[in-house]
This record gives C-alpha cells, structure tokens and sequence, in this order.
C-alpha cells in the first residue's frame, strides 16, 4: 500500500480509474445507480473514506455519525459505463446496530471497515460480514477494507488475515487510507466493476 | 442511621432545632457508606471520598450565607415530575426577596467558590478554572468549533481527572449519570470508568434512603448542594455550588434524562430488566457533546428553564411563507417538520393533532447542532422525542441550508428517507425563491430586540418599517456582543429582558449589550433570572404576581399574569417607579412587534 499506488482524486474522480477495464459485454446498461452502505466499527473510519471518495476531503478532527448520512458520487468506469453511488454512511455506534438492517436493506454493495491498527475492528468487520451473509441481499457485492494503512507502524491486523479472511468469504480486500488517499477511488472503482450489469429488459 | 424516619420537615427557612441532628446523622451515614464501598471496591479512593464529603460538610462550621443553616436531608415519598416543590421540599421564603450576602471563601477542597452571582470573577482563581467559558484557553485537546455565539468549545473536559484529582473536587458543578447498581453512565468531568467508586457511593445514598422507603432529593452540605433524581433504573445527580435553586437543578437534570431518552428511547430500561448490572457507556459513545452541550446551554439558554421557545425575528410574510411550504410537506405524511437557524425557529408545522414540546424541540436542536456529523451531509437517523413519545423512534431528516439553518422532517416511518428528501429539495428551492434563506440569514446579523431601542412612551410603533422598530447600528456577527457605545443599557436603566408568552409557549429575550457583555456577566444574570423564574412558580409560596428584587448586582424586576411573564433586569440603582413604567413599556413593544418575534398563527400546541 505504497503512497505511490494513490490518485489526487480530483482528477480521476469522473475519469476512468486505473485498472484493467472489465468486458463483461452488457453494453446497454450504461448508467448504473447503486445503493452502497458502509458499516464497520466507530472510529475506523468510514466517513473519512466517503467524505474522500465524495469531496476529496480528509478531516483529521473525528466527527462521530449520528444514525446515517447520505451522500452520493458518480464514477466513470474505463468501460464507459458510469455509476453512481448512493452511498450510506452508518454510525458505527453500538446503539445504532440493531437499526443497520434500515440502511443495508436493498443495498447492491456493502463496504465493511476495519481499522488495520485494530484486531477488535477486524472481529467486528467479520460481525458484519456474517449479518449481510444472513440477512443482506443474496447478490450483494461485498467488499473488505481495511483502512487507516498509513498507520503501518501501529498494524495490529496482518494484510494476509484480511485477505485470508476476504477469500474465504468471497469478497473483495483492499487496503485503504482515507489521509492519503490511497486506494480510495480504486476501492470504488473495483466495486464499479464487479456490478453485475443487468442485461436490457 | 434512622435517616429513613427523618423526613424534612418542609416548611424550615431557618436553623431548625433538629437541623442539627439531621445534619450528623447524615454525616455519619455518608461516611460509613463511603467507607463500607471503598473498602470493597477500591481502597484507594477512601481517603478522598471521606475528604471530598467531609470537607464539604465541615463547611458548617464556618458558614456565613444565610441560608446556609438550613442544611437538612430532603425526604420526601411524594417526589415525582418537575416542579414538585410542595411536600419535601420547600425553600425558606428569604431565597426569592433577600438580597444576597456576602460569602466566605471556602477552605475545602471539594468546595469550589461561590457561585454566579459574585460580583467579579477576574481575581478568583477558583472560579475563573471552574468556568466552561475561560477555561476554553486551556483546553488544547478538542478543536475549536466557530461559533460566534460564545468561545465555547464541545466535548468532554478534563478526561484525565478523577474524584482523587483536587481540580475535579474544585468543579463548582458536577453531572453524572449512573445506572441503579452504580455503573458510572455520564459524568461531567473526568473519565466515567474512574468514577466507579464515586458511584457506587452516590448508589449507595440513593438505595440507602430508598431502603427506607423514602427518597432522596436534596442534600445540602455547606455551599454544596446534592440533587437526586431517580428514573426507574436510572440515577442523575447534581452536585453544585452554584447556589441555583434546587427546582433549577433539578429541571437541570430532568433535561439530561431527556436528552438521554432522545437518544436512546426509554427501552433502554429493559436492558436493566434483563441484566441488572448493565453497563449502559458504550450505549452513548460519542454523545459526550451532546450533554456538555447541554449543560454548557444551561447557563446561556433560557429555554432550559423556560420551558418555551424562541423564534428568530422575521417579517410576518416571510415566517409564513415558510410555514407554507413546511404546512404542505406536513401533509404529506411528514410528523413534524422543523426549521430552525441555532436554537431560534423559522417556523415549524406538525402534522394534525401532532403537537411538539419545547423541551423536545431544545433537546432535538441541542442534540442536531451539537453533532458535527450533520453538517457534512444529509442524515436519517432515529430519534426520540420523549415529550411526544419516550418509548418509539422517530426518524429525522436532517439537513443543513446554510451554516446555521438547518430543516429537520420528523417522521415514524423507517423507509421514508426518499420521500423526505425530494420534501427538502422542495422546501429548498421554495426558500430560495422566495428569499426566505436570504431573510434568515440577514436576521441572524441583525439580531433580535435591543433595549436602546425600546421605543418612547406614546409612540405607536410600525414595526414593520425597518427591523424590530430598531435605528441601529448593523453587527457583523449575530450573537457578538456589542461593543458599549451606549454604556448604560436602555432607558431608566433597563439592561435585558425576557418576555414569555403563556399561550404561545414562546419567549423573546433581548440582545445582550453593555453593561452585560461577557459571557460570566450574562451566566450570571440568567442565573439570577433562574432563581426568580423558581421563587415565581415555587407551588409553596403560592402564585406571584410580582416581584421586585434589588441585590448589588441588579434590579430584577418580573411580572406573572396569565398571558404572559416578564422578567427584567436593571441597573442597581435603578428606580422602582421608572423600572416598572419601562417594563409596561417593554409589554407593549413586544406586543407591537409580536408578527415578526413570534410563531403566529400555527394550530395552538396542546402541550
């Protein structure tokens, strides 16, 4: 997760990202808009990713999330295809999990979030990746990020557990850094991709 | 320990011959029962509860405030709901209408120095670190928010005390929150965990009386107060030296349930049904703000203990076009739609038979306003608005317009996100159109009523040509107070004032101006509204009609009638005649301008 794999955002916001454009021959179905939530414990980081993919900002201040903020942002894939992301941003409090069904329910991508610097954040990830296996959409794209990777010094979750534990479960792993951007669009831009493309009606 | 069968009696504004005895038995109970739950949990702290009550209660020997022999335990069974001041407790009548005394300074460490209404804070140390508002410059950990309202800064203080800290001992005003087995839930200051001990002790108080069948309200101890206030599993305690009225505290911390309730919802006493020992903390991660917020508004907001709102001055067409587009997206299935710049409305609508408390609306813009996270974006988040319902969620959408303006649609259905937000864009785009954003902020500089414009006698005022009726100089920021370039206040020697209409269940209250600029000055006066606020509506002493009270720091002058109250405040020396001739005058100013300070014309509230 080398500073030098990070975009300054702006300019790959609505470009194609990097990446090998995927060909999955669905040409018609152009303009994708997809419910996206992010769920993870409090303090890993989830808004600070959003507010990155979405404004370009990072807020070193933690500013906690009351129940959920909507925001939402267009990506265009190198397939021409755009998508926009109607993204949920969840308290990770713990009195808000019991109404976390309210934000997932209908959701085509649920990012879950831990901290690298926090084992306690990776159990809890795989909490949620045990929730939306039961009780989220069956076709639902799951991703696992670990965030806050430019505290590489303070690592308490080994890459090859998130990995390991990714696979296993049929998701998608990056590593993320909201405070230097790294691999931020590139998380969005890989969701973009493994959207399944409903053929035209 | 026969503290159970010392009920109070309530009528004492005096030493009373068994003060005495109250007083060391509760001594002795206090100690024994610090002693016994240090002893098992943790032995440490021994020395500093014993200290910290102790202390506190040695203060008997040497006290010089006049009403400070009447310490006594307040017992009473028939304690429930705000403003219950029959029965147990009943304050001597020499609280409402003396002026006050001098105070000593206190040697204890847990006493802090007397409260607000010292007539200079500068040279006392004591009070100057006790203060949330100096104190700003010395806190380094919490980045400072821009608001222009005063230099406060939200969250939690001084984390890295505990009750061993003799700063912590020094707080003139503590709050904590804890659960019936004494889990720490809230506190203040320092760090919940710590305070385990310290719970356990204000616990074993509570259950102690409780034993008896009885219950604790009040424990005086020197220039201490120690309110109590249990709801079902859930205990609050004030311990203060403010020397606010016992009614004010508690109202104080009837608030802080509520905030939690907000929150939460009440279900969250099942968690207590199902395990006794519940640890209830990580339930609130992250609301520090909102109750340091909340209590940092205890001492500049009168809707904390007016139990009325108030409403940013606007020109009555541009209030009801608000209401309009507001009125129209409360029909369409929106429960309470709110909008609000700060803690002043714009307008605000509910749908039929819907009726919203003030105390609900305080506690729902402390509770937006306090959150960062709202201003970043839209949210949808479940709240509880305790008046209306403490058992259910509602579902707000919030949403900020501009800085300050934020509109908040209430609904109870949990799927309603979209259809609240094409309600926002189009209650956004009709402010727009219709200026009424424009308005807002515009009113938000000018400002609301200033006594140096309180308009002359005779003179029947328009009220609709310029703002408020007002020839004033233009500030640059709303709530900034400003500079004194008329040095004595208004006329006759009126200095601030607040109106409360009964019916309306709102309030006005004027800009601050010289001499009450800084904010210890205007803490200190709202404390001194508070405590007349109480003697005015004390049950015991019957209803006022008016009171006329002159201390060295003030006249304060209010009147209670039923469609109104009135509270004001003149210089020291003002005249009684011309005071009361100004405040007639004030009536009618407020009446003449009441289309553009108050919500008009919106179904009557039921509350």
């Amino acid at each position: 997760m080398g500073c030098s794999s990070s975009l300054p955002d702006r300019s790959s916001r609505r470009l194609s990202g990097l990446g090998n454009p995927e060909s999955n021959g669905v040409p018609d179905a152009k303009n994708l808009r997809v419910k996206l939530v992010l769920l993870g414990d409090s303090g890993v980081g989830k808004s600070c990713i959003v507010l990155r993919f979405v404004r370009g900002q990072f807020d070193p201040t933690s500013k906690v999330t009351i129940g959920a903020s909507f925001l939402s942002q267009t990506i265009a894939l190198q397939d021409s295809t755009t998508v926009k992301f109607e993204i949920w941003d969840t308290a990770g409090q713990e009195r808000y999990a019991a109404l976390a069904p309210l934000y997932y329910r209908g959701a085509a991508v649920a990012v879950i979030v831990y901290d690298i610097t926090s084992p306690e954040s990776f159990n809890k990830a795989q909490y949620w990746v045990k929730e939306l296996q039961k009780h989220g959409s069956p076709d639902i794209v799951l991703a696992l990020v670990g965030n806050k990777a430019d505290l590489h010094e303070n690592r308490e979750v080994p890459v090859q557990d998130g990995m390991d534990y990714a696979e296993k479960n049929g998701m998608f792993f990056i590593e993320t850094s909201a405070k230097t951007a790294d691999n931020i669009n590139q998380l969005f831009e890989e969701i973009g991709k493994r959207l399944p493309r409903t053929p035209p009606s | 320990m026969s503290m159970s069968a010392t009920s109070s009696s309530s009528s004492g504004d005096g030493p009373e011959p068994n003060s005495e005895t109250l007083e060391n038995q509760f001594e002795s109970v206090t100690i024994e029962e610090s002693n016994r739950i240090v002893q098992k949990d943790e032995a440490t702290e021994e020395p500093q509860l014993e200290s910290s009550f102790n202390g506190s209660l040695d203060d008997n020997g040497n006290h010089e405030e006049f009403d400070v022999l009447e310490e006594r335990i307040e017992v009473g069974s028939d304690a429930r709901g705000i403003g219950d001041s029959g029965g147990g407790v009943v304050w001597g009548t020499n609280s409402e209408l003396e002026v006050d005394g001098p105070s000593s300074p206190s040697s204890s460490g847990y006493a802090g120095e007397r409260g607000s209404s010292s007539a200079t804070s500068a040279s006392r140390i004591g009070e100057v670190s006790e203060d949330e508002i100096q104190e700003v410059g010395n806190d380094g950990d919490v980045d400072r928010i821009l608001d222009s309202q005063v230099a406060w800064v939200p969250g939690k203080r001084h984390v890295d005390e505990d009750d061993a800290s003799i700063s912590w001992r020094k707080r003139k005003k503590h709050f904590f929150i804890l659960s019936h087995s004494g889990k720490p839930i809230y506190s203040r200051y320092g760090d919940e965990h710590k305070l385990a001990g310290f719970s356990a002790t204000l616990q074993a108080i509570i259950s102690f009386v409780e034993n008896g069948g009885d219950r604790v309200k009040l424990v005086r101890a020197g220039k201490h107060q120690v309110v109590f206030l249990v709801k079902g599993p859930i205990y609050l305690v004030c311990i203060s030296c403010t020397e606010e009225p016992y009614e004010s505290l508690r109202g104080q911390l009837e608030l802080i349930y509520s905030q939690m309730i907000l929150i939460l919802t009440k279900s969250v006493n099942r968690c207590f049904e199902k395990n006794p020992k519940f640890d209830m903390t990580p339930l609130l991660g992250g609301t520090d703000v909102v109750f340091s917020s909340l209590i940092h508004s205890f001492s500049w907001n009168p809707a904390t203990f007016l139990h009325a709102y108030t409403c940013l001055p606007l020109a009555y067409a541009t209030r009801q076009a608000a209401g309009a587009i507001l009125q129209d997206v409360a029909d369409s299935g929106v429960l309470f739609a709110i909008l609000m710049s700060k803690h002043k409305v714009v307008s605000l609508v509910g749908a039929q038979k819907a009726s919203l408390h003030p105390d609900d609306m305080l506690l729902l813009s402390n509770f937006i306003m306090s959150s960062e996270s709202f201003r970043t974006s839209e949210s949808f988040s479940p709240i509880c608005l305790p008046r209306y319902n403490p058992v259910a969620f509602l579902y707000a959408y919030v949403h900020y317009l501009d800085v300050d303006t934020y509109l908040m649609l209430l609904t109870t259905s949990s799927d309603a996100f979209y259809h609240l937000k094409d309600c926002r864009i189009r209650i956004e785009m009709v402010l727009l159109k219709s200026n009424v954003l424009s308005e807002v902020q515009r009113s938000m500089l000018d400002g609301g009523m200033r006594v140096e414009d309180l308009p002359g006698d005779p003179l029947p005022r328009s009220g609709i040509a310029s703002h408020l009726g007002q020839h004033k100089l233009p500030t640059d920021s709303p709530e900034r107070y400003r500079e004194p370039y008329s040095g004595i206040g208004g006329p006759a020697g009126l200095w601030h004032f607040i109106y409360r209409s009964i019916y309306l269940d709102q309030y006005v209250s004027s800009e601050f101006s010289a001499p009450i600029s800084s904010p210890q000055q205007q803490k200190r006066l709202y404390r001194a509204y508070q405590k007349v606020y109480a003697s005015m509506h004390d049950k015991g002493n019957g209803p006022h009609k008016t009171q006329f009270r002159r201390d060295e720091n003030y006249v304060l002058l209010c009147w209670v009638t039923p469609d109104f109250e009135l509270y004001a405040a003149f210089d020291p020396l003002a005249d009684k005649a011309l005071a009361i001739k100004t405040c007639n005058r004030v009536c009618q100013w407020v009446k003449d301008v009441e289309n553009e300070i108050f919500l008009l014309g919106a179904s009557p509230f039921s509350w």
